[in-house]
């Protein structure tokens, strides 16, 4: 299934800010020259295409009191669904990749970011982790942010 | 006091976080579910963001899904000296959608991550590339992602 060049219009212009606004679909329909009614279709068929994983607030866990960390794990090949499983119940985990060094060797291969409600409670999690798997965990939290902000470039 | 101000901004951000209604007055119809005004709604958000507690009201994106398919995180080793002068050349790329510095471990010497995402590897790979021109760095390990395990956006 492809998108319409109408669609991808939409959708780049989505990943900024929806307008605070009492009528923001109105409002985009005039920067982008789409009527109000289409781009509120638009978005309800990329939303139900899962093009788009929703139109929501996208929260900054740190100004919200929370702390988060990016942790890695080296995993034995055989464990690494068993593992997957029990790293992901934590709903504190909103990503979970295994990753390979292409142009070089890394000792670990799964690769996660945790938040919790505050340090205390992700360093328990993460211990509990760690018991519950038998394996260490690398937790390298940000210590000084240049850049975030997941746009994509779409054409 | 403050604190019911917050309760009530975490009330709001947990009806919608999930995902606004689609509708033509999506911020009058929370207003409805959580009995405010779509005034405060929209005050509250305005608010909100410019706290920087919500970083975008926007959309997520399944970027495999539309195309965006290479995913790389590259890792530098880099002075502690040059780390800010580095992650700013680094951030200023347009496909590095994160750039942070991050501790060392004895068996982990990279500090500096950025990620970068782009439509082929050799979209990802041209980037970094030109990230090693710019800076003059020369160690650093591209990891790529073999397999998404779970991916969600962030709760609270």
């Amino acid at each position: 299934m492809i998108l319409s060049d109408t669609d991808r219009k939409i959708l780049h212009r989505l990943q900024s800010n929806l307008p605070l606004v009492s009528r923001p679909f109105l409002e985009l329909s005039k920067e982008l020259g789409i009527d109000e009614e289409t781009i509120i279709e638009r978005i309800r068929f990329m939303i139900d295409k899962k093009f788009v994983r929703r139109l929501a607030p996208i929260i900054n866990t740190q100004a919200m009191g929370r702390e988060a960390t990016l942790a890695a794990i080296k995993v034995p090949e055989d464990r690494i669904d068993e593992v997957g499983a029990i790293i992901n119940e934590y709903s504190g985990v909103s990503h979970n990749y295994l990753r390979k060094g292409k142009n070089k060797h890394i000792p670990y291969n799964m690769w996660f970011t945790m938040s919790a409600k505050d340090d205390e409670e992700l360093k328990s999690r993460l211990k509990e982790i760690e018991e519950r798997t038998g394996l260490t965990v690398r937790s390298m939290p940000t210590t000084k942010k240049f850049k975030i902000g997941v746009r994509f470039k779409i054409y | 006091m403050t604190n019911k101000k917050e309760d009530i901004d975490v009330k709001l951000i947990k009806h919608i976080q999930e995902g606004l209604p689609i509708t033509k007055t999506p911020y009058e119809d929370i207003g409805q579910a959580l009995g405010m005004s779509e005034e405060e709604v929209i005050q509250r958000l305005k608010s909100l963001l410019e706290a920087g507690k919500i970083r975008r009201l926007a959309a997520s994106i399944a970027h495999r899904k539309i195309g965006i398919n290479a995913n790389a995180m590259c890792v530098w080793k880099v002075p502690k000296e040059r780390v800010d002068e580095v992650g700013k050349i680094m951030a200023s790329f347009e496909e590095v959608t994160h750039c942070y510095e991050r501790p060392t471990y004895p068996d982990w010497e990279y500090n500096v991550f950025t990620m970068i995402h782009g439509y082929t590897d050799a979209e990802c790979e041209a980037v970094i590339q030109a990230i090693k021109e710019k800076t003059g760095l020369n160690d650093y390990v591209i990891l790529y992602s073999e397999r998404e395990l779970k991916k969600v956006g962030v709760r609270i």
